[in-house]
């Protein structure tokens, strides 16, 4: 028993040590991939606050290029609006639409806090759980897609973006359909890279890169890239396929949450497949 | 000054530097200044290896908040109060340490600062990016990004510790 004491007195700094680091990474690592420690995140009200602040500061040297975005989708929107059409048959009458039901909201949010040259980049917002904000809602901006929402607290989200490992989100490349999941190398914030894609197709370069919608987090169609270079990977028969993003992610300051409104739905229906024996 | 006041200031000081502005600039290149471990090596020569940690930590853990990287300065900050009793050993002067001076390139000289911070800091930015990348296929990566920031970062904190420390007057 003495000597076990003299041990722990002896050795007690290097315990202390490996005491502090299992702790520092066990909480390193197991947040990649299970959000616990909400104390320890951009999301808690504490650091949310101080990096809201700064946000009021350092906001006004993009403006004019969010403004001149901002005002390029008020064209689009615009162009939508009824005033800005001609009626061209009179005498029909409107009636209760049943043929398009709403499946997506929208949330707008502002980006308070980011990085890109990270190996796991987390954006956080500036809106939480008392704006409905939820664990799992996709993000989107202007120009293109911009990940999914990780950790929510009241009145704050840090969302992991498409430059993170393992974010494999359902993509297609656009005029034939084809789909596979959107990867990041951890390189270059410019560029990602779809897996899966086998190499008898015939993938033209610069052809538009969109989501698939299959899961229900982002709908169909939102834009995220360009495909730039098909290289084929050895000893497999699959393309290795990068994409440019088109949204610049150091720059990022506007977004939408994306709520689908019919996902419990779809969850419920696809949680009535019978499981695989096989598998 | 008194004591804890003193190192207060620089704790806080430190800690929004690094958290609000530096953990911001994304240069490229794997660039990234880490000017944290300077309060490691200013704090008194007597002070107990534990104490040491214990504080290295609160300020990994308190920048960790700021960054979403949930324990990486943390982990990195315990390191280079791990080390730093062994290093300073290994370099310490002929009588010993005098209690009155501390660690910054006035009392001890460039000489001195130069060798037992960057020895630090190399192992504080080595054992960040490894962590962070954490493969060991990619080595190199981790290596050119220590390498790129590490006399940037060493630099910086040269010009901040003649902000922070006051000039001792000539004898």
């Amino acid at each position: 028993m003495r000597n076990l004491f003299a041990f722990f007195r002896r050795f007690r700094v290097f315990l202390v040590f490996i005491l502090m680091q299992i702790f520092a990474l066990t909480s390193y690592f197991s947040f990649l991939q299970y959000p616990r420690a909400q104390y320890l995140t951009t999301a808690s009200a504490v650091a949310g606050k101080t990096l809201a602040m700064r946000n009021e500061l350092t906001k006004h040297f993009n403006l004019g290029k969010s403004n001149s975005a901002l005002q390029r989708e008020n064209k689009l929107l615009r162009e939508q609006l009824p005033q800005s059409f001609q009626r061209l048959q009179y005498g029909l009458v409107k009636i209760n639409d049943t043929l398009f039901k709403q499946q997506y909201t929208y949330i707008p949010a502002t980006v308070i806090n980011s990085t890109v040259t990270k190996r796991n980049n987390y954006f956080t917002l500036n809106i939480g759980k008392s704006q409905g904000i939820e664990r799992g809602m996709g993000v989107f901006s202007d120009k293109g897609i911009v990940g999914i929402i990780h950790n929510v607290s009241d009145y704050f989200s840090v969302v992991k973006s498409v430059l993170t490992k393992e974010i494999n989100i359902d993509v297609m490349i656009e005029p034939i359909g084809l789909f596979g999941l959107l990867k990041w190398n951890g390189e270059d914030q410019r560029k990602g890279s779809i897996s899966g894609i086998s190499n008898d197709m015939h993938i033209k370069k610069w052809s538009k890169v969109v989501t698939r919608g299959g899961s229900g987090i982002f709908p169909r169609g939102i834009m995220v890239g360009k495909i730039e270079k098909l290289k084929p990977v050895e000893g497999k028969p699959l393309w290795d396929v990068v994409v440019r993003f088109s949204e610049n992610y150091a720059s990022l300051q506007r977004v939408y949450v994306i709520k689908n409104l019919m996902q419990e739905e779809q969850e419920e229906l696809e949680s009535n497949i019978p499981p695989d024996d096989e598998e | 000054m008194n004591i804890a006041v003193k190192y207060g200031v620089r704790f806080l000081l430190l800690a929004a530097l690094q958290a609000l502005v530096l953990n911001q600039l994304e240069l490229g290149f794997g660039i990234q200044f880490m000017v944290y471990p300077l309060l490691i090596v200013l704090l008194p020569f007597e002070i107990g290896t534990i104490s040491l940690m214990v504080i290295a930590f609160l300020m990994g853990i308190l920048i960790d908040a700021f960054s979403n990287t949930y324990g990486l300065h943390a982990s990195s900050a315990v390191v280079v109060a791990y080390f730093r009793p062994l290093i300073f050993k290994t370099f310490a002067p002929r009588d010993g340490y005098d209690p009155l001076k501390e660690g910054n390139s006035y009392d001890m000289g460039f000489r001195w600062f130069l060798y037992t911070f960057g020895l630090l800091l190399l192992i504080h930015h080595f054992w960040f990016f490894l962590l962070e990348i954490f493969r060991f296929d990619e080595i190199l990566f981790v290596l050119q990004k220590t390498l790129f920031s590490l006399p940037l970062s060493f630099v910086l904190c040269l010009i901040i510790q003649a902000m922070i420390v006051s000039k001792p007057k000539e004898r």
